[in-house]
């Protein structure tokens, strides 16, 4: 609300709450000269937002963190709809009038999909030398290969490095899902859905995205403690949470089903 | 409100949010997006994107675990079935080597990588 008179503003919106709201204090908002997190009520819902120069560009690893903070903060709370990174509308008036009035049903109806959850996040990596020690340990071709490529030129043992890392590759493959599949199966009895992503990197071992009512967090985080206890120095574990649940926003129904 | 805060004697490393990469994968991929937002480019700011992950080609991924099993070797000492090795020789004729390929890779994964967010993108525009 506060439109400086000095530069044109805009509204960007971080996410979508119930009325009411109270949003904690002293978070920072994204852009380059930051106004305040106002919070936009309209009907049964509110916006988060701060107003934003427009003629400054909107990206620096800044923002994104900001962006991120903000709603993790608030999803601390409260069940909250996360928006995109990036999401800014003309004024605040659009906020009520385009945003929360034109989608005000599916709003109220994802809040009620999510009511009482988080997210967390599960990321494992694989002690590496850990992992291919084991692999070739256990398999006499891979060790013989790997043992002949020694000492040679890479440009001279091309073909073989690459038999050998595809082997290897697979190998990784299989320990992933196996993992995976485990972990799943260890912490879906705490949790309300699972997702498994891609565990990027070679190293990656488990990329899981967990729903979780507040009221089994700390089971769902036993859970989790006794999974790193069983993998040992095998998989590092870490949890990263609780964070907006970006991952299980239900898809808005058609247009007309509104 | 319980904040189930760590105690000690968890291997599991805690953390209220990730790292940039983390966040990213969240904030950029995932999230609403309302048809307004459209207007975005109507209100006039520009999105800056960033390329911060990089896709690996699996060429490279092999390459690098049949490097990295040569690594390996040298500290274990050779596991179960590794019999004597000539060692010693390795170190600088593989990391010569390791040099250019990882070049090459980083520079791939940046293409593939913007292949793959303009894929994203055209696919998350239908919501």
């Amino acid at each position: 609300m506060s439109k400086g008179t000095k530069t044109k503003t805009a509204t960007y919106v971080y996410a979508v709450v119930a009325a009411g709201a109270d949003i904690p204090e002293g978070l920072e908002p994204v852009g380059e000269e930051p106004g305040e997190l106002e919070v936009l009520d309209h009907r049964s819902l509110a916006a988060v937002v701060s107003d934003v120069p427009v003629d400054k560009p909107l990206g620096r690893r800044q923002d994104l963190m900001s962006h991120e903070r903000v709603v993790n903060a608030i999803a601390e709370n409260m069940t909250v709809l996360p928006m995109r990174f990036g999401g800014v509308v003309a004024n605040d008036q659009a906020v009520v009038d385009e945003l929360l009035e034109q989608n005000h049903d599916y709003f109220v109806w994802a809040l009620e999909q999510l009511d009482g959850c988080v997210q967390f996040v599960l990321h494992g990596r694989y002690d590496q030398d850990q992992l291919l020690g084991r692999i070739l340990g256990d398999n006499a071709e891979m060790a013989e290969l790997s043992e002949s490529i020694r000492g040679t030129q890479p440009d001279a043992t091309y073909y073989e490095r690459i038999r050998l890392g595809e082997m290897i590759s697979a190998e990784v493959e299989r320990q992933r899902v196996a993992d995976a599949g485990s972990a799943e199966e260890r912490i879906s009895p705490f949790a309300v859905a699972v997702a498994t992503k891609e565990a990027t990197g070679e190293d990656g071992a488990v990329n899981l995205s967990v729903l979780v009512r507040r009221e089994h967090r700390s089971d769902f985080e036993q859970a989790v403690d006794a999974l790193g206890d069983e993998w040992g120095d095998r998989v590092a574990l870490r949890l990263i949470g609780p964070v907006a649940p970006f991952d299980f926003l239900p898809e808005p129904a058609d247009e007309d089903g509104a | 409100m319980t904040v189930s805060q760590r105690q000690g004697g968890s291997r599991v490393d805690r953390a209220p949010q990730g790292d940039l990469a983390q966040v990213i994968d969240l904030i950029l991929d995932k999230g609403l997006v309302i048809d307004i937002f459209v207007k975005i480019s109507l209100v006039g700011i520009e999105l800056v994107t960033i390329d911060a992950r990089i896709v690996i080609a699996s060429v490279d991924t092999y390459l690098r675990f049949a490097e990295a099993t040569n690594r390996l070797d040298l500290h274990q000492k050779g596991g179960k079935s590794l019999t004597e090795t000539i060692g010693g020789m390795t170190e600088s004729a593989t990391q010569g080597g390791a040099k250019g390929t990882t070049k090459g890779v980083i520079e791939a994964g940046k293409e593939k990588f913007d292949d793959y967010r303009g894929e994203r993108k055209q696919e998350k525009r239908r919501s």
